[in-house]
């Protein structure tokens, strides 16, 4: 009966998503399966359309054959990984220091008037998700945000207006 | 060994410990939240920093190795400001409710604050505020109060094995919580109250009972398991509010299992009986001491001494259970058991005479192959689990053969599920004669021809053969198993076969104990064979006897055929029962109650299953008119004029027992005698969680845990 | 010579006219005497009297049972009990002052972080019994809830003291 629970767990997993972790589970050692983690939760997020759910949580630890709480841990450490629905896009703007002092508080203002949402919360439409991020690397090019997989750099409004119109 | 110094004491220590380790042999005290000498090292509160010479920056004392000549200061102007700066982090967040903080009086962070911290903070920004957690009727969550310092996480994935606790989120939205809110189900989870530095995992029960000033801290020993682990029992007033661990690296080393630490509930329950009581044409009235004992003895006398039948529970003491039976074979009757929930003794003339773990508890750790068989470890003897867990993670082969599929904490070599446990254990000893070669006993060869061995019984003989240091160890279920007898006859055969440690795991406190009192039917004290060979519990019942005296026990619940125990003690002509509680079934049977002391209340002993005997004194008064069970067995003795009961203190008692069974061999082996037959599959019907005992079944809290888990 | 000057003293009671002056002075200054209990003397904010237990303004008593009074009362005159009450908050069940324990020394009111026991400028009360001077939490509360203004206004007159 274990064992049957056990499948359901992992069943939540698609073939695609599975082979797909597979691939990841091939890179670390035989033992090391855990080592997979955060590309399978990456993997199903995207396939969720964009969060994670405490079910997914457990069918990752389950078919990675680690401890639930362990990719909970995981998964609320890092903050790419969404535990509530977001909208189609998420604009992760960075505000550390480097983005701060070129603009990036003037970049906040600009999308919250635009977008009529604070940060952290998602536009009524569910299209876009607006968050604030900690510093993604992109120091020389700051004041910068991040949608999708698109860097998004020296940013000002005017090209702030520019991307969102381009946002399906 | 390497030569340290710390503040200008040269120490020598040991290669490869820490800095903190060193400092805490040498009596040096160095602050810290996230060190426990029990758990990994986290070095995530930095509260032990300390100044190393030639070192840039402070170190923390407890993730810094030793090395030769290395001079440390803890002290000096650079350590200070760093505790210092430290501590101003660590109250930041942290609420100002010592107040009604149940920690307050006996916090680490208070401690640490007013010998480290500044008395003014700079701070004048919000605090960090979390919602209490709920962890279960056992530890409350007040999680604002919490510094991180995650010992209870590590306590979770290192000592009791469940990864149950865990550090949620990052940076200020850190928190420790479960993720999806459950209770805590691992059963030394009581522990992390005690590892808390804090206030932020507390006793629910013990909530706003006391402060710690009020509490006087006395010592005893747990009464629930054969472990017998050493505990401090708070009191206030002549109350019992808090029972916490006595450390004692050879049996329960810092921890203390749930059962243990929270069953004191059941010592102020409402069942207690607190006069003597006699039934009058069927109404109870309350008496004095004089009135009930002559009753007693009055309807005792009444029947013959071959129809009284008395039975004892194992969380009697070993004075209790002395003078029971030396009581019982005084007035001419052999009629006495402790067994209660055995079923099946057609072996016990040749039981060994102190059947016990065969190893220090201690050493259980050492062993690199274990077979359990019918041993529900979490639920009978959590700190044994404990001890095989560290077995099983230094690279011990650890299987199981259970009527059940019990949980355990740790990886098995192998998990048989049987329900007929038997016919598995004759598969491994078949196992064994095929691996080893040597010749089979008398008339197994018709026992074995009808099992099949397959790889898991090979693999289990393999491991117990390889190991340097191996047990085959009985728990409840095995002692409790209707075929008994030739389960203790095949798991001897193993260890034989395999040069392995017999042990058992007997039920209560005194479970061991109890053989070497002679509470039995078969034999006295010392394991000296009965001149009158007594009925055992089993037939107690059936035969339905004219009158039971009863010590600390409630046979309607404690026996293992529940229904022919209430059946006979209501057809029973004469009911005594010497007992705290009174139910109300004991009320509708019983013809008189003699309140007695439980544990907390008398002077006594418990023999652990390692066959150590552990003296204790009364921590607080008998409730009411209540006395202790040896006192009231002694004048009983006298009433009814048997010679040898002139006792006026209980250590006049402990020294006779001793000199009758202070030489007893501890000698687990017994003669070959092959079972007739594989017997049959029967269904294990599982007690519930915590009804082990009257006290356990009292303790509202772990009630309510055993509840949550149905 | 001192024998001398000391009987020429006592031959013209000088010692005495001294004193008679001193009397004589005294007819004419103002009197001090207070004509207790039609008059009092005049009392500092902080005087220990009898002790209160004080409420919020929203009715909640601010005791939150925490037994620092009763750990630091050096006559051990307090006893306090406490419980869980239905809402979660940490409180008294039982509440009492021996007042003929009690020496009136105020580490209670210094030692209470929520100002909830207080001493008052109340001290006339007696009793006819002992039981009368057995301050239960009800008594305690009642004697606050009937002095609150004057207590409130005490402790804001001393507040930069404290």
């Amino acid at each position: 009966m274990v064992a049957e629970m056990k499948a359901t767990k992992s069943d939540l997993i698609s073939a695609e998503c599975k082979a797909e972790i597979d691939e990841w589970v091939a890179k670390y050692p035989l033992d090391q399966k855990q080592s997979a983690v955060m590309a399978a939760l990456r993997i199903l997020q995207d396939d969720n359309g964009g969060y994670l759910t405490t079910e997914l949580m457990d069918a990752v630890a389950d078919y990675l054959e680690m401890t639930p709480m362990a990719v909970y841990e995981v998964a609320t450490f890092y903050s790419m990984y969404e535990l509530s629905p977001v909208g189609r896009h998420k604009i992760c703007v960075c505000t550390n220091i480097s983005c701060m002092l070129c603009g990036s508080d003037e970049v906040v203002a600009h999308l919250r008037k635009r977008l009529g949402i604070g940060l952290g919360e998602t536009t009524e439409d569910g299209r876009i998700t607006l968050k604030e991020v900690e510093c993604l690397g992109a120091c020389v090019d700051a004041p910068m945000c991040q949608i999708g997989r698109q860097y998004h750099l020296k940013l000002t409004p005017e090209k702030i207006d520019e991307i969102l119109d381009q946002l399906d | 060994m390497v030569n340290i110094e710390i503040d200008g004491k040269k120490i020598h220590a040991r290669e490869g410990s820490m800095v903190i380790e060193a400092a805490d042999d040498a009596g040096i005290n160095i602050p810290r939240f996230c060190y426990h000498k029990k758990l990994s090292i986290a070095a995530n509160c930095r509260m032990c920093l300390v100044e190393v010479e030639k070192a840039a920056k402070p170190l923390p004392a407890c993730a810094t190795p030793v090395t030769d000549g290395m001079k440390v200061f803890t002290r000096s102007a650079k350590a200070v400001a760093a505790q210092k700066g430290v501590m101003e982090f660590l109250l930041i967040n942290h609420p100002l409710d010592c107040p009604i903080c149940d920690q307050g009086g006996e916090c680490e962070l208070q401690d640490v604050a007013l010998t480290y911290g500044s008395d003014v903070s700079k701070y004048s920004e919000s605090k960090r505020v979390l919602p209490s957690k709920d962890f279960g009727p056992l530890i409350g969550g007040d999680m604002t109060r919490c510094i991180h310092c995650t010992r209870c996480v590590r306590f979770g994935i290192e000592i009791a094995g469940v990864y149950e606790l865990g550090t949620i989120g990052r940076g200020e939205h850190m928190e420790i919580g479960t993720f999806v809110q459950h209770s805590l189900s691992s059963e030394l989870s009581g522990n992390i109250i005690d590892l808390c530095p804090v206030g932020a995992l507390t006793s629910k029960p013990f909530r706003y009972v006391a402060r710690a000033w009020e509490l006087v801290q006395r010592d005893s020993v747990a009464p629930h398991d054969c472990v017998g682990s050493n505990i401090h029992v708070h009191v206030k007033g002549d109350r019992v509010v808090r029972v916490v661990p006595r450390e004692n690296e050879e049996i329960n080393e810092t921890w203390l299992s749930d059962r243990d630490r929270f069953s004191y509930e059941g010592l102020n329950s409402a069942d207690r009986v607190q006069v003597p009581m006699i039934k009058v044409e069927g109404e109870w009235q309350e008496t004095d001491w004089e009135t009930a004992l002559h009753r007693a003895v009055d309807g005792l006398k009444q029947v013959g001494s071959d129809d009284i039948g008395a039975l004892a529970s194992p969380l009697s003491t070993l004075e209790e259970l002395y003078l029971l039976q030396k009581l019982m074979r005084e007035i001419g009757c052999g009629n006495i058991d402790h067994r209660l929930k055995q079923t099946d003794f057609s072996d016990q003339q040749e039981a060994p005479a102190f059947p016990w773990l065969g190893q220090a508890i201690g050493d259980l750790e050492g062993n690199d192959a274990v077979l359990l068989i019918g041993a529900d470890l979490c639920k009978d003897q959590p700190i044994i689990g404990h001890r095989l867990r560290k077995a099983a993670l230094s690279g011990g082969r650890i299987s199981s053969v259970n009527p059940a599929d019990f949980s355990y904490h740790f990886p098995r070599l192998a998990s048989r599920v049987a329900s007929n446990m038997l016919a598995e254990l004759v598969a491994i000893a078949q196992a064994l004669l095929d691996e080893t070669g040597k010749a089979a006993p008398e008339e197994f060869a018709t026992l074995s021809k009808a099992v099949e061995v397959t790889d898991a019984q090979k693999q289990i003989a393999e491991s117990l053969l390889k190991g340097q240091s191996s047990s085959v160890l009985m728990g409840e279920a095995a002692i409790n198993d209707a075929q008994f007898s030739a389960i203790r006859s095949i798991a001897t055969l193993i260890a034989e076969l395999s040069d392995s440690r017999p042990g058992y795991l007997p039920a209560g406190g005194n479970g061991a104990g109890a053989w070497q009192a002679g509470a039995l039917p078969h034999r006295k004290a010392g394991g000296r064979p009965a001149s009158v060979n007594g009925k055992n519990v089993a037939q107690m019942l059936q035969s339905e006897m004219k009158a039971y005296l009863l010590l600390n026990t409630e046979p309607e619940v404690d026996c293992a055929d529940t229904d022919a125990a209430r059946k006979a003690m209501q057809k029973a002509q004469f009911v005594v029962s010497l007992s705290p509680y009174a139910s109300e079934a004991v009320m509708a049977y019983a013809d008189v109650i003699l309140p007695v002391s439980p544990f907390t209340e008398t002077s006594g002993t418990f023999v652990n299953v390692e066959g150590r005997w552990q003296s204790f004194e009364g921590v607080v008064p008998p409730l009411g008119e209540s006395r202790p069970a040896w006192k009231v067995l002694r004048v009983l003795g006298n009433l009814f004029n048997c010679d040898g009961f002139d006792f006026v203190e209980s250590s006049e008692v402990l020294a006779e027992i001793s000199t009758a069974a202070g030489d007893m061999g501890r000698d687990n082996s017994i003669s070959w005698r092959c079972p007739a037959s594989l017997g049959s599959a029967s269904e294990y019907r599982a007690a519930a969680d915590y009804a082990g005992d009257g006290i356990v079944r009292r303790a509202e809290s772990l009630q309510a845990v055993a509840q949550s888990r149905v | 010579m001192n024998t001398i000057s000391n009987y020429i003293k006592s031959l013209f009671l000088i010692e005495l006219m001294k004193g008679l002056m001193l009397t004589g002075r005294y007819l004419f200054k103002r009197k001090i005497t207070v004509q207790y209990p039609e008059e009092k003397t005049p009392m500092s904010p902080r005087f220990r009297g009898l002790h209160a237990q004080r409420r919020y303004a929203n009715g909640e008593e601010r005791c939150i049972a925490c037994k620092l009074c009763e750990a630091v009362c050096p006559a051990l005159a307090i006893t306090i009990d406490m419980e869980e009450r239905e809402d979660g908050s940490r409180r008294t069940t039982r509440y009492d002052i021996d007042l003929t324990k009690c020496i009136f020394c105020g580490f209670c009111e210094e030692s209470c972080p929520v100002d909830a026991i207080v001493e008052t400028r109340h001290y006339e009360y007696h009793g006819e019994v002992r039981e009368d001077l057995y301050m239960t939490k009800e008594k305690l509360l009642a004697h606050g809830d009937k002095f609150e203004k004057q207590i409130a206004a005490d402790r804001a007159a001393d507040a930069k003291y404290r």
